[in-house]
């Protein structure tokens, strides 16, 4: 009984153990693939990091590894093209490659990737090869003629690039194939009429080209462009026009352009507020005020097409970009726009503030001041500190010093104790304007204002006297913008100077006789201050001198100064530039 | 007045007014010598060749340190020579006699030598009217360093005297063998390139060619008669190799048709007489008309499916006292130089003739970079590449700024070259 229990028992255990080790069996037979993937995972991971880590050599060996096992592995294969192009190996690849290639002959990302390493060997050969394989195998796909003539490219085989782009278009049946590739390979042979016309067919396709054509043919030399918008002119497609317009922007008529967009613009509103958005991209990349008066234009035909809230960002931002451009009529005309706006009410500190600017530019400062005071609560202190500085500037401007002095007078920022400083010299009195410019020191507001406060800093260093109200009258003068009168008055001052001021005067009366091109005179006071009694200036002097000449194409007198200054002065901080201007002077170095 | 041109200008001058200068050398100088040192120490390597190169121009003599401190020059300490070096910013170092005598010492003891120099080469460009003085690498640093030369073209080559008014004559980067570098397909339609054409074609017509590269060969034969009678060639690029292909192709066609209207005879590479040519022998020519290479003589093959990446070269180091010429072309603040491409970057070992001077090479490379060589009474040097600084240069590249490289190691290679000749001739042994 106990035996048969146990025999029946025994046959009881067995049939459950046998189960379990079917069902282990089957589990098993699942399972293994999927360690084995997890493993194979696994394994590219850690290559993977030791490719973030920097460490190609060791990660390139477990690529490596696995492609022992699964030649045709496409991770393994772009890991390994990673790591052998960091270590300048990418040839080694090649092997690897065609045992890929015979594990599995159908993938094209294999034939992509032999492409790309043939191209590294430069062997157009075999390039063609997988590239031909791969048109097989995708006979309407672009992307194998796409590669194979940017392999050729990169081997600098123009010829045989634009072949492969015209084989792939003549066996796609489609002109327009590969336009894009072609327009940028004729770019690169200098071959702009063929550029044009391939980027126009590639544009009509996916108009998103568009921004590549007009960085591209940009680029174009000036003689080439006359004929390139003649080119557009004739065709009247949409792609043609829209170009027409962006070139002409880009070489120097944006305003223009502008113009021409306004009259191509199609009454559906949707798509001309497109059209004027991407010009207004275009002029936003280009320098000059030209382009910023082209802005500011868009902004304002932008803002008629819409309402409310965004019609008046589009005024104010417009009236600013008008005030850049120094088209204070048009900022005025946008501001009063504003001002009528029913929806502006919350943009009025910004429109005053833009106001405030544009009335200080126009000699109306009192205004500018009453505006001011009306946003005064609703600015950050920061900003209104600016702005009261800069009615300070106009009040200088306007010769209205004393309010000038009461702004500055309370402003106790660095940079008003240098404006304090600058009007005591205005007023002549140097003695107090050389204590404020030190107390403000070097480095306050901008580079531009520090070097400037700098520079007279030291010019007035150099100045016999605590009190010089005719050097006050010159300087205001000067940032009167009144040019001849600040001349005279610096040679005036000279003449009754011991050399070194006299010296520093005329240099500074040279430079701005030089800026406002008057280069017989700025010749006269460059060489009547190298006077030896003041070796700082005179070193200067020789320096602007020796420049005056090579910006008139007098190379042999600009290199009597410019040895001079460097025999004479070897320890000046000029010395550098002076042999550079040197070597220009005696063509030793191409003229940049 | 422009405010931001006011306020920079402005900045300079307190800048001057109150920054110490730069250089520490005052003149006049009371001492009878000045050291100009050549290693790390000195600001303008490139212009102190043209310092020396004037005092020998002026009738003066000097020595040339051979490698003492990185190859210096001793010269006399006259105003005039001491005023150039401030003026070029040539660090030079005032010695007195008994300085004098310690440095020919510790000479004596060393690999090192004095090499009187004593008379100015009369130098000559081989380039094509009309080429910017700033295409070609020889011509850049002599206006760099100021040294001063006469252009010379086929006309003056093959005219009346020949090249008997110059000592050292460098080549342009020309194609001697008439075939346009072998770019006339590549980029035909360059205005550049019909440019060069035209003028090449009217050249050999002018003077009674009957195509461009037989007139390129009677060039090449002229200028190795040149350095046949002792004239010193310095030749760089593809000058190198194609100087010797179209001397050793007397007999036989290898110019694509369309140079000369008939097609490269298939068998050229056998029929080549390469005992004419001075560096090269038994090489394999190019026989496509459109791979802008022209033999296997070149060891990077840039415009080819053959092209080498760029390693790094190294001067070899000779004895000074029993070579001479050879450590004067060497001498150098860097011993190891970066390479760079050129249509003829270096020179296959494979292809050089028996006696040919390594100058420089790539370790473990098939390849070198620099060679020196001897025929009849004269000598000549061939250097690889186009541009020492500039890597990759390519056909519209900007010229480049020498005073932005005035350490320049690859470029002093080449003023080696212009000041050798002037060491005196006994001391010439090599």
């Amino acid at each position: 009984m106990g035996n048969r229990e146990r025999g029946t028992g025994n046959r009881m255990a067995k049939r459950p153990q046998r189960g379990r080790v079917l069902w282990g069996l089957l589990v098993c037979w699942f399972l293994l693939p999927i360690h084995g993937l997890r493993a194979q995972q696994d394994t590219l991971n850690r290559a993977m990091t030791l490719e973030r880590r920097g460490d190609p050599t060791s990660a390139l060996a477990i690529y490596q590894a696995i492609l022992i096992d699964r030649p045709a592995d496409i991770n393994a294969l772009l890991g390994a093209e990673r790591c052998l192009g960091v270590l300048n190996r990418s040839i080694e690849l090649i092997p690897a490659i065609q045992a890929a290639v015979s594990a599995n002959p159908s993938s094209t990302v294999i034939d992509a990737l032999a492409i790309r390493v043939w191209g590294i060997a430069e062997q157009a050969d075999s390039i063609r090869r997988y590239a031909e394989r791969w048109a097989q195998l995708a006979p309407q796909d672009e992307s194998p003629y796409r590669e194979w003539g940017g392999a050729l490219q990169n081997m600098r085989d123009l010829v045989g690039a634009r072949q492969a782009y015209l084989l792939g278009r003549e066996r796609l049946h489609s002109p327009d194939a590969l336009s894009p590739e072609l327009a940028q390979l004729a770019i690169r042979s200098n071959d702009y009429p063929t550029a044009l016309q391939e980027w126009l067919k590639a544009i009509n396709r996916l108009p998103g080209y568009r921004p590549s054509a007009v960085r591209t043919l940009s680029q174009a030399p000036d003689a080439a462009r006359p004929g390139l918008l003649r080119s557009l002119d004739l065709d009247q497609s949409p792609a043609a026009r829209g170009l027409s317009i962006d070139l002409r922007a880009r070489w120097g008529d944006p305003v223009g352009a502008f113009h021409r967009l306004l009259a191509s613009l199609p009454p559906d509103s949707a798509e001309s507020g497109d059209m004027l958005r991407n010009f207004l991209v275009t002029v936003r990349g280009i320098n000059g005020s030209e382009a910023r008066t082209a802005q500011a234009m868009t902004l304002e035909a932008l803002a008629d097409r819409r309402a409310g809230i965004d019609r008046a960002r589009l005024h104010l931002e417009a009236a600013q970009v008008y005030a850049e451009a120094g088209d204070r009529k048009a900022a005025r005309r946008m501001l009063t726009a504003l001002s009528q706006d029913p929806d502006a009410a919350a943009l009025q500190v910004g429109a005053t503030t833009t106001l405030v600017s544009l009335l200080i530019a126009d000699g109306e400062v009192d205004e500018a001041a009453r505006r001011l005071e009306q946003i005064k609560g609703s600015l950050p202190v920061d900003d209104y500190q600016r702005m009261r500085r800069e009615l300070a500037q106009g009040w200088i401007r306007a010769g209205a010093l004393d309010k000038a002095q009461a702004v500055a007078q309370a402003d106790s920022s660095v940079e008003g104790i240098a404006l304090m400083g600058r009007l005591r010299l205005y007023r002549g009195d140097v003695a107090g304007a050389r204590a404020l410019l030190k107390d403000a020191g070097p480095y306050a507001g901008t580079r531009a204002e520090a070097t400037g406060r700098s520079s007279l800093l030291a010019l007035i260093q150099v100045l016999k006297g605590d009190s010089l109200p005719a050097l006050g009258a010159a300087l205001l003068a000067l940032d009167r913008r009144d040019s001849t009168a600040a001349v005279k008055g610096f040679e005036r001052i000279a003449e009754d100077q011991p050399a070194a001021g006299a010296a520093a005067l005329r240099v500074l009366a040279g430079r701005v006789e030089a800026g406002r091109g008057h280069a017989t005179e700025a010749e006269r006071l460059f060489r009547a201050a190298r006077v030896p009694e003041a070796p700082a200036s005179a070193a200067e002097a020789e320096l602007e001198l020796g420049r005056l000449m090579i910006s008139l194409n007098r190379f042999p007198e600009a290199t009597e100064p410019l040895e001079h200054l460097i025999i004479t002065y070897p320890e000046s901080a000029l010395v550098p530039e002076a042999r550079r201007l040197l070597n220009v002077a005696r063509g030793r170095v191409p003229r940049t | 007045m422009n405010r931001r041109r006011f306020l920079r200008q402005s900045g300079a001058a307190l800048a001057a007014a109150s920054i110490p200068g730069i250089l520490r050398t005052r003149w006049p100088i009371d001492a009878p010598w000045l050291l100009v040192p050549m290693d790390d120490v000195q600001t303008e390597h490139l212009k102190a060749y043209g310092v020396a190169f004037r005092v020998l121009q002026r009738g003066g003599r000097g020595e040339w340190f051979l490698n003492y401190r990185g190859g210096s020059f001793l010269l006399p300490a006259d105003q005039i020579t001491a005023r150039d070096a401030a003026l070029a910013g040539v660090r030079v170092e005032p010695l007195d006699d008994d300085r004098l005598v310690r440095i020919r010492a510790e000479i004596q003891q060393g690999n090192m030598d004095a090499i009187p120099l004593e008379k100015a080469p009369r130098v000559a460009v081989y380039v094509p009217p009309n080429a910017p003085p700033w295409d070609d690498a020889v011509t850049m640093v002599l206006q760099y360093a100021g040294i001063d030369f006469q252009k010379v073209w086929d006309a003056e080559v093959l005219g009346r005297g020949g090249l008997a008014q110059c000592d050292w004559l460098h080549l342009h980067h020309e194609d001697f063998t008439g075939q346009y570098s072998k770019f006339y397909l590549t980029y035909s339609g360059a205005a550049w390139l019909a440019d060069m054409v035209q003028r090449n074609t009217g050249m050999a017509k002018t003077l009674g060619f009957p195509s461009v590269p037989a007139e390129k060969r009677a060039v090449a034969q002229a200028i190795a008669a040149f350095v046949e009678r002792g004239g010193f060639l310095f030749a760089m690029c593809t000058a190198t190799e194609t100087l010797d292909l179209a001397l050793a192709s007397e007999h036989v066609d290898i110019a694509a048709s369309f140079a000369d209207g008939t097609p490269m005879d298939p068998d050229a590479s056998a029929k080549m007489d390469w005992s004419k040519a001075l560096a090269f022998q038994n090489a394999q020519l190019e026989l496509s008309p459109t791979l802008p290479s022209f033999s296997d003589i070149d060891g990077h093959q840039v415009n080819s499916p053959l092209r080498q990446p760029l390693g790094a070269f190294k001067l070899f180091n000779f004895s000074a006292k029993i070579d001479p010429v050879a450590t004067m072309l060497v001498q150098n603040h860097r011993d190891v130089i970066p390479d760079f491409y050129g249509l003829t970057t270096s020179f296959t070992r494979r292809t050089l003739k028996p006696g040919v001077t390594v100058l420089a090479d790539e370790a473990g490379a098939p390849w070198v970079k620099y060679i020196h060589g001897e025929r009849g009474q004269g000598t000549w040097t061939f250097y690889g590449g186009h541009d020492p600084e500039d890597a990759q240069h390519q056909i519209g590249d900007p010229a480049t700024d020498l005073s932005l490289f005035p350490h320049s190691p690859g470029y002093r290679l080449i003023l080696n070259n212009v000041l050798f000749p002037a060491a005196k001739k006994k001391e010439l042994k090599t």
